[in-house]
């Protein structure tokens, strides 16, 4: 029996039949249930079903896309109409093309997981209540802003008149919360998490203890004296910082001119510690898939080995247009690293990091800050979306944490920012913990905390 | 579909369904929308793509707990499996619904040209135009991004207190980033026109001129020092300045954070909260901004909302259910992105009510002071207000004159020290169009001011 949505993909390419260029049709379909709970009781309930097809249309070097949730004839070709239309408007541009199909796809065990599904609602509810709880019970946790449950399944089809024919069905879940400490005037806010492929996976406990450690952890905080320090992010911190750096590490930025990586292939962009992977098949995360947006095969690319930078993400496209004619050099790859990445059935494919893995250094958070002695641990980075900047490197945000005095965490510190530039931050990597962990807030990513030498911080 | 959408009639059996078991407050919101986009990046017109969303969802709300759903679909069959499955968790007794009343919005906005009328071929030669005209404005442009998008979103809402609303939103957007080199230096310069309304408003610009202030941004930036760093007296220009607005004060005005005591701002209305020549509004109203609509998403006519009148707390921003539980009607700022997310007390277009000051007398009267011509975007913790926001375009103000640009600054500070702190404002007011996050939802905002000074705040740089 072939799965219901490889099925209406293959209508979509019989409707498209008589039509003269490429046609790919991908069809989505995500269940998700996510419960948010306030003060003890249930604040909202969220079931949400969504499906829909996406078609790419390519003829004569050109490409239109269109989408629709209408699954009936009718609505499929009209997309199909739509998508020709819309390819005629667009470019010709001689790299366009669908990929080849594959035979074969890694088989990554796991990802599918029956408790998403099987777990009843009220059970999914307390998971939310326990995390809340659990950050309630700790002193000085006046609130907790909100704790959710989220999980989702999700499955997607990619056929193409190239023969192309991939399916694939994964499921996640996750707690999220946000808990606020008191003292007299001041609140401080922390945030803690837990990720698994299905309900049972998830320790909400934990989480809510996190996110009032973390929180109760920044009472007191002030500024610190502006000058050059050591900084410690902490893993969390840095998976964020991962997330801006991984555009850049994209085909795609670096051949419209806006990575700050696009003429250093081979050359050192990190400290010799430092070694950043693209992990598309590692079970634990939440980007892992047998293929890509585009149905090539996910696979693990390296992307800077001891501090050189090795490769960069390619989807079919910008792979097509590396090999031809871009001044070619040994490491730059030229075929798809299965990194094709689009939002939903409503776009087409982009290229995009999946799971970023910093290569941890050793020991504890405790053994890295001894090592480090003195300098300012960061918990907390505010303006990452604005403060760094992808494309020129900028480096320029708000920061929250503890002073590092004598080897140990020392008092709290906020209202300071911290500006440099991306590849000094890599450059300047001194020393890395070995407690990296799984991170889903930021796309994804697996970090160490990390030690970084020579930053400038402003405080008072 | 029907031409019509939701029918009030089938609105009020879907309703009937959806409180059969009981419930506080129950709505369908059914919407079909359709959109196109048109990308240009390295002078290619790469992407086009066009599609249709249609669906609805249904809002059940009992005591604490709001149940909500949605399908992809508008039939009737649909929709009332959705209102079963919403209620079937419920156990009372059937609730009468009310007969639905047609309510009257505030006024449309007009659409001169509908942008469907208007050949795509041509809105994506209008971008290659764009981008001409910045490469021609400087040789130091290195890569033009610009991307053009309109939208036709109909919407259909009906709910157990007996309001039908529909609302016809047509917006457009132009949104332009040009990237400038100079050796191994690359800034950004950016500029955006957007309308609630017609294609007009892309056509009556002048996008040459457009093209020349977002490469100007960004070569001046080339020659920019860096920034200093500490505390020092702000100027913010005018338009986009407003951000600072938004982020800092606006979101804490916002019900759910104030009904979580979660804001800054809770229990404090009618208290000092700035100087006295300080006024605030949240505007859903003025024609063509891109943030005002005719109703909001839950069928509440949309409103000007005065928020803070000449320094003092006057308003918070709310949606139905909120405003009820704080004993206020609602303001008509329930949003949600689409059908696929539940409504959240959101802002329309906020700006500070202009002074009298002229903006150049503001700067000669300031002996020294960083100047925030542009800012980037920001982040603010509603909690405790505080916030910081990058810089797009900064420089310094010597001797009561504009000095030499600088670059890589951010604001750091907190939301209620910064009202306080506002110690001139100019006449100069001007709005600009943004999208704004919360609740992993995004939706069309205007933020904007006159220029104004702060006492000051601190600026983080590099240069200590």
């Amino acid at each position: 029996m072939t799965p219901e949505l490889l099925d209406i993909a293959r209508a979509a390419l019989v409707i498209a039949g008589s039509l003269p260029g490429e046609v790919e049709a991908c069809v989505q379909h995500t269940h998700t249930t996510s419960v948010k709970v306030y003060g003890r009781e249930v604040e909202s309930l969220v079931t949400a079903d969504s499906r829909g097809l996406g078609v790419r249309y390519l003829e004569a070097g050109r490409q239109g896309y269109a989408y629709t949730a209408d699954l009936s004839e009718a609505g499929m070709a009209r997309a199909l109409f739509d998508a020709r239309s819309n390819a005629s408007a667009s470019e010709h541009d001689p790299f366009l093309g669908l990929p080849a199909p594959s035979r074969e796809y890694p088989h990554i065990v796991g990802l599918w997981r029956p408790g998403v599904r099987a777990t009843p609602v009220k059970d999914k509810i307390r998971l939310a209540l326990d995390a809340e709880a659990a950050a309630l019970s700790e002193p000085e946790i006046g609130t907790v802003e909100e704790s959710v449950y989220a999980d989702a399944e999700s499955r997607l089809a990619i056929a193409s008149s190239l023969g192309m024919e991939a399916y694939a069905e994964r499921t996640h879940a996750y707690v999220y919360l946000s808990a606020h400490a008191r003292r007299g005037d001041q609140v401080q806010t922390g945030m803690g998490v837990s990720l698994g492929r299905e309900p049972g996976a998830v320790d909400a406990v934990q989480a809510g203890r996190e996110a009032a450690q973390r929180a109760r952890g920044l009472l007191g905080a002030r500024p610190c004296a502006t000058g050059l320090y050591t900084v410690v992010f902490d893993r969390e911190v840095m998976a964020a910082l991962l997330s801006v750096v991984a555009s850049a590490l994209t085909a795609e930025a670096v051949q419209k001119g806006r990575s700050l990586f696009a003429n250093s292939m081979g050359e050192e962009v990190a400290a010799p510690r430092v070694t950043l992977v693209d992990d598309g098949l590692h079970v634990d995360g939440l980007e892992s898939a047998p293929f890509d947006d585009e149905g090539v095969p996910r696979q693990a690319t390296g992307l800077i080995d001891r501090g050189r930078l090795r490769g960069f993400l390619h989807n079919t496209y910008t792979a097509r247009k590396q090999a031809a004619g871009v001044p070619a050099d040994s490491w730059g790859g030229f075929r798809s690293t299965g990194s094709a990445a689009r939002s939903s059935y409503r776009t087409a494919p982009g290229v995009a990091a999946s799971n970023l893995v910093l290569m941890q250094g050793e020991g504890d958070l405790s053994d890295l800050l001894r090592r480090v002695g003195s300098g300012l641990y960061v918990v907390n980075v505010n303006g990452l979306h604005s403060g760094a900047d992808p494309m020129t490197g900028q480096f320029s945000v708000g920061a929250e944490g503890h002073l590092v005095e004598g080897g140990a965490l020392g008092r709290p510190v906020k209202e300071v920012t911290i500006a440099s530039d991306l590849l000094s931050l890599f450059m300047n990597v001194r020393d890395l913990a070995g407690d990296a962990r799984w991170v889903p807030l930021y796309g994804s990513s697996l970090a160490p905390s990390v030690a970084i030498e020579a930053v400038t911080v402003s405080g008072v | 579909m029907s031409p019509e959408g939701l029918t009030p009639e089938l609105a009020a059996r879907v309703l009937g369904r959806a409180l059969r078991r009981g419930g506080d407050f129950a709505e369908v919101y059914a919407e079909e929308k359709q959109s196109l986009s048109v990308r240009l990046e390295d002078q290619k017109v790469e992407d086009v793509t066009s599609g249709t969303d249609r669906g609805a969802s249904v809002r059940l709300v009992h005591g604490p707990t709001t149940l909500f759903g949605y399908t992809e679909s508008l039939e009737e069959e649909a929709l009332l499996t959705l209102a079963d499955e919403l209620s079937a968790g419920l156990a009372g007794g059937a609730l009468a619904v009310p007969p639905l009343v047609r309510v009257n919005g505030s006024p449309q906005h007009p659409v001169r040209l509908p942008p469907a009328l208007v050949h795509t071929p041509a809105k994506a030669a209008m971008l290659r135009e764009v981008d001409q005209a910045a490469r021609d404005r400087s040789a130091e442009v290195r890569q033009v991004m610009c991307g053009y998008s309109d939208s036709r979103q109909r919407v259909w809402i009906a709910n157990s207190r007996g309001t039908f609303a529909h609302d016809d939103r047509t917006r457009v957007v132009l949104a332009l980033t040009v990237v400038a080199q100079r050796q191994g230096l690359i800034q950004i310069g950016r500029e955006t026109v957007a309308q609630h309304g017609g294609f007009e408003a892309i056509q009556d610009t002048d996008l040459a001129q457009l093209a020349a202030l977002a490469t100007d941004k960004a070569v001046v930036m080339l020659g920019a020092r860096p920034s200093p760093a500490g505390r020092m007296p702000v100027v913010l220009a005018g338009g986009f300045g407003g951000v600072l607005f938004h982020e800092a004060c606006g979101h804490g005005l916002e019900a759910d954070y104030i009904l979580k005591k979660t804001s800054i701002w809770e229990g404090r209305l009618g208290q000092t909260v700035a100087e006295p020549f300080l006024t605030a509004v949240d505007d859903g109203v003025s024609e063509g901004m891109w943030g005002s609509a005719s109703f909001d998403d839950e069928g509440t006519p949309c409103q000007r909302t005065v928020v803070v009148e000449e320094g003092v707390l006057t308003g918070y921003l709310t949606d139905l259910l909120r405003g009820e539980k704080l004993g206020f009607a609602s303001t008509g700022n329930g949003r949600r992105q689409s059908f696929r997310y539940l409504p959240y007390p959101r802002m329309t277009n906020t700006y500070f009510a202009p002074g009298t000051v002229d903006p150049s007398d503001l700067i000669a009267g300031t002996p020294r002071a960083f100047y925030a011509k542009s800012l980037s975007g920001g982040q603010v913790d509603p909690a405790t207000g505080d916030f910081v926001f990058g810089v797009a375009e900064g420089y310094l103000i010597e001797d009561g004159k504009l000095g030499p640009a600088v670059r890589g600054a951010t604001l750091i500070g907190n939301g209620a020290e910064v009202l306080r702190s506002i110690d001139a404002v100019a006449s100069d007011l001007e709005v600009k169009a943004g999208m704004c996050g919360k609740e992993g939802q995004s939706v069309p905002v205007g933020t904007g001011q006159p220029t104004i000074r702060l006492r000051e705040l601190t600026v983080g740089g590099t240069e200590i």
